[in-house]
């Protein structure tokens, strides 16, 4: 190798940012180091690898760029990070590094040992490892066309041959290095749980970026079959893969799956259970040969610590701490940790570069070398031509519609939302108005009446309204999210995220924000800076979750005539923005750092299942109906006691609510809230909201419920909220007021669950500084919002 | 006060307390981190402590 580096000397190397779009170059090194720098190697920028550059963002930052047949987005200062040259120029070709493959022994164990029979599913990010697992287990997990989907293990159970199987689906991953969270957790979860078998997903369309993970999994030696998912894009594609020959260069059963429709996973598992079975005599693995030296050094480490398996031992040398701190506690680990420095001193002195490239260019070697012998492109493609499922770029990442086109599909989203919402909502309306009649009717008079027409049917009900509206929104998310569009609207909008001081991939969490904050809290695990971490999670809640909603739906629907869907929208465009702001005050303030780069792969684009926008839905649908029989029915029980206890004779139903506990609270806390144009009413529906949002809306039912004449005719919430008055006789409610309160529900602090979340990931001094922070903003901003509106 | 009526309001406050302690049960859980954290994963939700990054 080093002579194939004399000759790159000879070539003129240039920056890949300088050059222009559509011109294919072959990567010479990539400079700098630490976690990125390894990102990229993993993602293939590796010596002698041609990149195609398609096209700039339409904000000009980032770019995008194919490598190994992947669309992979990265920025202008990132991409000068990275030396290219000519793709005709004479250059080392990573065929060359190709030394085949060795063989090791390894005894046979019992896969009983530990009573459980476990296989763990591991792959790249977006390979379809989710999914399988769904298939397999009946499991509802989420899944999504872009990388970052599963943030922890999932466990699920199968059977196949009468024997009871543990499937653990691990995130997604490009490689098993100490760089990021993610990579950590797997490869701890491997060392710990020591699964009987490896279930590798491999993207059939992306072989060689794919086969990397391959190459560190084997050397694990662990029994190992590898899943051809999207088996029919390959076929489509026109490619010939030999699987045969794969199998017998890796060591490792393959077999071809097409995991969203089912096809080949009775295959995978059977093979599985086969390569599990084998593991019970002594085997041998097959490793890939890193070259006489390198394979002498491992060999000789290798023996002074027997207990450590290959994957280790080649870590060790790598100077992988993780790995390092493992020979802690051994009697010659000082000896062992010497001798590993020396022969990484060695190893980069005869291959004039530095390890991780040496041992990333050789693993590249092999898959090169390997796919070489076992795949056949089609003839037909040429260097830089896109895979199919990128077609569609050209109209959504397009330079000048790429904005318009994300603002008119979101725009889109939520007036479906409100419109084809609002016939189901009616029915279901109506058959919650004629219940609470029939019950009003049928019950006498009472306090047990009251309770279940105005606390029960009043609180739940007016929160139930809205499940097909949450069922539409998520099943619109879900097809964005399935066709692989969140990861261009990514694309379009990194450069902004880049100004206001946020990483990237912060997308993501924020994305999952807008169903829920808990799981997007606990996304942002994918980021690797704790700093960018704690701006992502203390911004989260901005993203306006589906809980929220039901609020914004009442009153949207009761105040505002026309455009409904643009206000909903922009109240959603005013979360961004919040957000946007607090990143870039905090970013520049107390968690002041040094931006991370970001680099994020294109995923083609896929036809969304109606299984799966179905499943979504239907997970959603049934989350929410669980919230409504426990948390949102005690808490609507709640409310309704402190507003209708103590009772006094001869008072109005007015009278009665505003001299109750709740009245008493509320007009405690109406000084606060009376510049912004709330009502106490208003005030202690978002004080209730704290146990989860959707007892907003419940609150404010059993409140306005119980002010209505126990004889008049039931009318709707919405009804309620456009008649209701002051003691003066001016209405509680305008478009003016309605706004500012749907921006300060927007706003104010998350529920408890996220606060909670926010504690388990930051720490309780966060959470307070968000309490404190959110409720402030959200105040400062309705208090702007309504003494300006109020003046025009 | 007549008797129903006596029954009903013990009916009623024996509801608002299993609501009241059910609330502050489930609040208590989730802030620990052993509960239904809302991510709709039931028994399975994130918040069991199973692997720390």
């Amino acid at each position: 190798m080093n002579k194939n580096q004399d000759k790159n000397q000879e070539n003129v190397t240039r920056l890949l940012d300088n050059e222009p779009v559509g011109k294919t170059v072959q990567v010479v090194r990539v400079m700098g180091d630490g976690a990125f720098r390894q990102r990229l190697l993993e993602m293939g920028f590796v010596r002698g690898a041609k990149v195609t550059v398609l096209k700039n963002a339409p904000l000009k930052d980032p770019v995008e760029y194919m490598i190994m047949g992947s669309h992979i987005s990265l920025r202008h200062s990132e991409a000068a990070q990275i030396e290219v040259t000519d793709q005709d120029a004479e250059f080392c070709d990573m065929e060359d590094a190709f030394n085949g493959i060795v063989e090791t022994e390894v005894a046979g164990v019992d896969p009983m040992a530990d009573n459980v029979l476990r296989v763990v599913l591991i792959g790249n990010p977006n390979c379809g490892k989710t999914s399988l697992f769904n298939n397999v287990t009946g499991a509802k997990e989420k899944v999504g066309n872009y990388g970052g989907v599963t943030v922890d293990s999932k466990e699920g159970w199968f059977s196949i041959g009468g024997r009871k199987v543990q499937l653990v689906d691990l995130p997604g991953t490009y490689s098993l290095t100490e760089y990021s969270p993610e990579e950590m957790y797997v490869r701890t979860y491997i060392r710990d749980n020591h699964p009987d078998a490896i279930l590798n997903i491999v993207d059939a369309g992306n072989l060689e970026r794919n086969l990397y993970l391959t190459t560190q999994i084997m050397d694990m030696n662990i029994p190992l079959v590898v899943a051809l998912n999207m088996w029919d894009e390959l076929e489509k594609s026109g490619d010939k893969l030999d699987i045969e020959m794969m199998s017998r260069l890796l060591g490792a059963r393959m077999v071809p799956l097409t995991a969203y429709n089912g096809h080949g996973v009775k295959e995978v598992l059977q093979a599985t259970m086969d390569a599990i079975d084998e593991s019970e005599q002594e085997t041998l693995h097959h490793n890939v040969n890193y070259g006489t030296l390198i394979e002498d050094s491992l060999k000789e480490l290798g023996d002074m610590c027997p207990e450590l398996d290959r994957y280790t031992v080649l870590k060790v040398i790598e100077n992988d701490q993780h790995a390092i701190q493992l020979l802690d506690g051994k009697d010659n680990a000082d000896e062992v940790k010497q001798t590993a420095a020396e022969m990484r001193q060695r190893i980069e002195r005869d291959y004039n570069d530095d390890i991780v490239s040496i041992i990333t260019d050789l693993k590249y070697g092999f898959v090169r070398g390997a796919l070489a012998e076992a795949l056949t492109p089609n003839p037909e493609r040429t260097v830089g031509e896109t895979k199919p499922g990128y077609s569609m770029d050209r109209l959504l990442t397009n330079r000048w519609l790429a904005l318009p086109i994300l603002l008119v599909l979101m725009w889109l989203m939520f007036e479906a939302t409100f419109t084809l919402g609002a016939y189901p909502q009616e029915w279901i309306e109506s058959g919650i108005g004629w219940i609470g009649e029939w019950i009003g009717k049928a019950m006498p008079d009472g306090i047990l009446r009251d309770l279940i027409v105005d606390g029960i049917i009043g609180g739940v009900g007016g929160v139930l309204v809205f499940l097909p509206q949450i069922l539409i929104l998520f099943f619109f998310i879900s097809l964005l999210e399935d066709s692989g569009y969140m990861a261009r609207a990514a694309f379009i909008v990194d450069r902004v995220m880049h100004r206001v001081g946020l990483h990237g991939k912060s997308f993501i969490p924020y994305l999952i924000g807008f169903g829920c904050g808990v799981p997007a809290i606990m996304a942002t695990r994918t980021l690797e800076n704790r700093r960018d971490r704690i701006v992502t999670i203390l911004t989260v809640p901005f993203m306006s979750c589906s809980a929220r909603l039901p609020a914004y739906l009442l009153l949207v629907a009761a105040f505002f005539t026309a455009n409904q869907g643009l206000i909903l929208m922009s109240i959603y465009l005013i979360g961004i923005l919040v957000a946007a702001l607090t990143a870039i005050v905090l970013s520049k303030t107390i968690l002041k750092h040094d931006k991370t780069q970001f680099v994020m792969e294109l995923p083609p684009y896929r036809k969304p299942t109606a299984r799966n926008a179905t499943i979504h839905m239907w997970s959603k649908g049934k989350q929410y109906l669980q919230k409504m029989g426990t948390i949102i029915l005690a808490a609507s029980i709640i409310v309704w006691a402190l507003g209708y206890f103590p009772r006094h004779e001869g008072q109005t139903p007015q009278e009665q609510v505003e001299n109750s506990y709740m009245g008493k609270m509320g007009k405690a806390i109406e000084p606060i809230v009376e510049p912004l144009g709330f009502n106490w009413q208003m005030g202690v529906s978002v004080l209730t909201g704290a146990a989860a949002k959707e007892i907003v809306v419940s609150t404010m039912g059993v409140l306005y419920t119980g002010e209505a004449d126990a004889t008049e005719e039931s009318t709707s919430l919405k009804e309620k909220l456009q008649t209701a008055t002051k003691p003066d006789g001016e209405h509680v409610f305008n478009p003016i007021i309605a706004y500012s309160f749907m921006l300060f529900i927007l706003l104010y602090f998350p529920c408890i669950a996220a606060l909670a979340a926010i504690k388990r990931e930051a720490g309780w001094k966060w959470v307070a500084f968000e309490v404190v922070y959110t409720t402030g903003v959200a105040w400062l901003v309705s208090f702007i919002f309504y003494q300006i509106a109020i003046r025009l | 006060m007549d008797t129903l009526t006596i029954i009903q309001t013990i009916v009623v406050l024996g509801i608002v307390a299993v609501a009241l302690v059910y609330v502050l049960r489930r609040v208590i859980k989730t802030t620990r981190g052993h509960g239904d954290c809302g991510c709709g994963h039931g028994k399975d939700c994130h918040c069991k402590d199973k692997k720390k990054w």
